[in-house]
């Protein structure tokens, strides 16, 4: 398959014949990334596939008009960030008629879960994450796992580069308190 | 300050614990093919929405609460309007519309009721006039049917010979 940089795969995609060739290109190279990041905040499988779709399907009704003020990757990261964050307010609000939190569902997945084959420690691990709060959530999950800088963070997220070394700090301390105590 | 200073070199002082768990796969894993399956899925998706692009669009923008709830407020007030708010009084005069000439053409009772409502509306005119008794009064007002028209009519219909009487 081809490599387009980011900008050549925007004009490929403006260009009204080869739209879906150039679409389909970007799914291929960022699908992957994509998928784990949300993964990683939703935790099932079939939820992340759903939420990817909506992603993608999103870009695609947008990118005609993406400005380009900002890197394609950062862009798509922030629909990713959005749709992830809307999916599980909209788990929360679901939550209310059951009687265990959203969190406890979430573990309770991630321990039933088919598709994660993870040790006892990568369990413990991405159980800490999901006690976190949300933002602390992307911020360590960007951080950690994607290895984003922390300007790239404050694009995507809209938050000061500060706020965010702050809340990767305090995620951290959490994280290892949670899983060394356990 | 030690926080500040904490924080900024936190890239470098991961607790070993991270460290070491960074370098190893997260354990999350996909179905065999997922990934080649991916992109014809998303653009089976588009493919839904633009087909179904009205009607997703109104029922996922009707989800939105600040959508339904205008309408349902709106709805609330029309049927408050239309089923509690007390209907105007309707007249106590005898009904001479069409429906009761109509009627007058299956049931002979209704040409005494026409007649009799005619007689009131005939009172409340003379009433609100200023009456110059030098000159006859007309007993139907201008425009309403004569003495002779009314026998004529009642005849034609072939009503009661009392009420023929009267003219």
């Amino acid at each position: 398959m081809p490599e387009y940089t980011d900008i050549e795969l925007v004009e490929l995609f403006r260009d009204v014949s080869k739209t879906h060739y150039a679409f389909n290109l970007l799914v291929r190279k960022y699908q992957e990334k994509i998928y784990y990041f949300v993964r990683r905040m939703v935790i099932d499988h079939d939820d992340a596939d759903d939420v990817v779709q909506n992603v993608f399907i999103k870009v695609w009704n947008n990118l005609g008009s993406f400005r380009e003020d900002s890197k394609l990757f950062t862009w798509l990261y922030r629909i990713a960030v959005n749709e992830s964050l809307s999916f599980l307010k909209s788990k929360q609000l679901r939550s209310y008629l059951s009687l265990s939190s959203p969190e406890a569902q979430m573990v309770k997945s991630l321990h039933d879960d088919n598709y994660f084959d993870g040790t006892e420690i990568q369990r413990r691990l991405s159980e800490a994450i999901i006690k976190l709060p949300k933002k602390q959530q992307l911020v360590f999950n960007m951080r950690y796992y994607d290895d984003l800088s922390y300007d790239e963070m404050s694009e995507i997220l809209g938050t000061s580069v500060g706020a965010l070394k702050a809340s990767y700090h305090f995620a951290v301390k959490k994280i290892e308190e949670f899983v060394t105590s356990n | 300050m030690k926080l500040k200073h904490n924080i900024t070199n936190d890239n470098e002082q991961l607790p070993e614990v991270l460290q070491e768990l960074r370098k190893e796969a997260d354990g999350f894993r996909v179905p065999d093919g997922y990934f080649d399956s991916l992109s014809p899925r998303i653009v089976d998706g588009i493919k839904r929405q633009e087909h179904g692009s009205f009607s997703h669009v109104l029922v996922s923008s009707f989800r939105r609460p600040r959508v339904w709830a205008p309408v349902m407020a709106t709805l609330l007030v029309a049927v408050l309007l239309i089923f509690v708010v007390p209907s105007k009084k309707a007249s106590t005069l005898p009904a001479t519309d069409e429906w009761t000439e109509l009627n007058m053409a299956f049931d002979p009772s209704y040409a005494e009721e026409a007649f009799l409502a005619e007689g009131h509306t005939i009172d409340k005119e003379l009433e609100s006039k200023d009456i110059n008794y030098a000159e006859p009064v007309s007993l139907s007002g201008q425009n309403g049917p004569t003495a002779e028209e009314i026998a004529k009519y009642l005849k034609e219909h072939e009503y009661d010979a009392i009420l023929l009487n009267d003219y």
